[in-house]
């Protein structure tokens, strides 16, 4: 079953879907760069409580921002304001929404309990200085997988993530789970992990999320 | 209330509007509609009428277009700001002249046009800096207000409560012209009252509840992990040539001290360097005649 709930944000509409209810608590989902939450497909085996899932603005049923701008900060405003609606929430989130995951799970500890980082598209961003290089501005519709996408989405594809400051989120955080697979992490990511400030989940773990309860 | 005069300050002699992402620029332009083409981006909070007094002097050789940066000005409110659409804003309206421009930014406008220049080097012939260098190391800071010493995590939270009520874009209205003029007149003393009635009369216009900014507060309020220390290195993927333009008395918010800005420039391949006598940070509107003599002629050659 899934019911969607469009509610604003500023002069943006985002869609939240439902896409399992139950008593317990909530998981929010939060899709890749250039996803949707179409692709989280069926929910989470067994979770006990409500699956929701956001789709970001400029991606699957939400409106595109007017103007263009997107950046992870503005991306967790958003999903911040699902937040407000559905109280608490364990969030999971893939590439870029992995990345939005962390900057809540760091400035709304009260709101998260616990966020499950997943690999994906934007999880790297554009490294850990700026992306100046030549015609990294304004990406043509070409550059991205085809489908409803704002194209200026692409642009946080460029935006810089020191590892320090992804720190400290994480060492802001309640309980931040790692979901490894054997492939390079980027090196946010990695600093997460030296530091010890979270939990790694090893390669081929059937349902990472079920983590997100221990 | 009629429109103040300001000795030297030329209205544009031609408006329009250019859609840049979906939102409205104001375009301000003086000069031969055939001359080279001059493109000008204003500081933070500014507006593209701050250039009625350079404007007109680069006017005798160029076509000089000013930009009404989104949310400042006559141009058009979004619901989010950043840097990047900032950047963008300058690329779209440069490659829409369809030949190569100069592009002179002041303050964060310098900063733009920096990136811009960077990313379309094809599009820029030089390049005018006007004290846009960046914050200090410490950032800037403002008379009276101290640094926030509080966890980046806790700030974000700040600026995620602050987008939570972004729905609500009552702005601040006063009862008079002159008190918008005193708030100016507190944080750039230097500037004559004489200017700031002009200069703010077109930044601002009246309602009925008084007379409130046209600029868009959010226009501020960005969150991001950027720092000044890569100031530097993103100077040296500049191809362009740069002419980095400073006055020479101490202001609000410039200029740096040369330990700071030295090192900055000291990465960028093709710089030119001019100091302003008797000009704070905003260079154009206190010395308007030498800073054009100035960049005419360093675009001329």
């Amino acid at each position: 079953m899934t019911a969607t709930r469009r509610f604003s944000h500023g002069e943006l509409t985002l869609a939240l879907h439902e896409l399992h209810a139950g008593s317990g608590p909530s998981l929010l989902l939060l899709h890749r760069l250039g996803g949707s939450s179409a692709e989280w497909g069926a929910p989470p085996g067994a979770w006990p409580g409500p699956v929701f899932a956001l789709d970001f603005a400029g991606h699957g049923e939400s409106e595109r921002r007017a103007g263009g701008a997107y950046a992870p900060e503005l991306l967790a405003a958003d999903a911040d304001v699902a937040l407000e609606l559905l109280g608490p929430c364990r969030v999971a989130g893939a590439g870029i929404g992995a990345y939005v995951a962390l900057l809540l799970a760091g400035a709304r500890p009260e709101l998260v309990p616990a966020a499950l980082l997943l690999p994906g598209r934007g999880l790297d961003g554009g490294g850990s200085l700026p992306a100046l290089a030549r015609g990294r501005i304004l990406p043509a519709p070409a550059d991205g997988p085809e489908g409803s996408t704002d194209p200026m989405v692409w642009t946080c594809d460029s935006d810089p993530r020191p590892p320090d400051y992804a720190l400290a989120f994480a060492s802001a955080a309640r309980r931040l789970l790692l979901a490894e697979d054997g492939d390079a992490r980027p090196p946010w990511w990695e600093a997460i992990r030296e530091a010890s400030v979270a939990r790694r989940l090893a390669a081929g773990v059937t349902s990472p999320f079920a983590a997100l309860l221990d | 209330m009629t429109e103040p005069e300001y000795a030297g300050a030329v209205a544009p002699e031609r408006t329009r509007t250019f859609t840049s992402l979906g939102v409205p620029l104001r375009l301000s332009e003086w000069g031969a509609p055939d001359a080279a083409p001059v493109v000008l981006c204003h500081g933070m909070f500014d507006h593209g009428r701050g250039f009625d007094l350079l404007a007109p002097l680069l006017a005798e050789r160029f076509r000089v277009i000013a930009i009404d940066a989104r949310g400042h000005g006559d141009s058009g409110w979004v619901d989010a700001y950043t840097w990047g659409t900032d950047v963008a804003d300058v690329v779209n309206v440069l490659r829409s002249l369809g030949r190569p421009a100069h592009l002179i930014g002041h303050s964060k406008g310098g900063g733009v046009a920096t990136d811009a220049a960077t990313r379309v080097p094809e599009s820029v012939r030089r390049l005018v800096n006007i004290d846009g260098f960046g914050p200090p190391p410490e950032g800037f800071v403002i008379p009276g207000v101290q640094p926030d010493p509080r966890p980046i995590p806790v700030r974000l939270a700040e600026f995620l409560d602050g987008r939570r009520a972004s729905a609500d874009r009552a702005t601040r209205c006063y009862p008079t012209l002159d008190d918008l003029i005193a708030r100016r007149l507190a944080s750039n003393p230097r500037l004559p009252r004489p200017w700031l009635r002009y200069f703010v009369f077109h930044g601002a216009r009246q309602t009925e509840r008084g007379w409130t900014w046209k600029v868009d507060l959010r226009a501020g309020r960005g969150f991001g992990p950027w720092r000044p220390e890569w100031i530097g290195p993103g100077y040296a993927q500049l191809e362009t040539p740069m002419l980095a333009v400073t006055g020479s008395e101490r202001d609000t918010w410039g200029p740096l001290p040369e330990s700071v800005i030295g090192p900055r420039l000291a990465h960028v391949r093709r710089l030119e360097r001019a100091r302003i006598t008797g000009a704070g940070h905003f260079v154009h509107m206190e010395q308007p005649e030498a800073t054009a003599a100035v960049l005419l002629d360093y675009l001329d050659r």
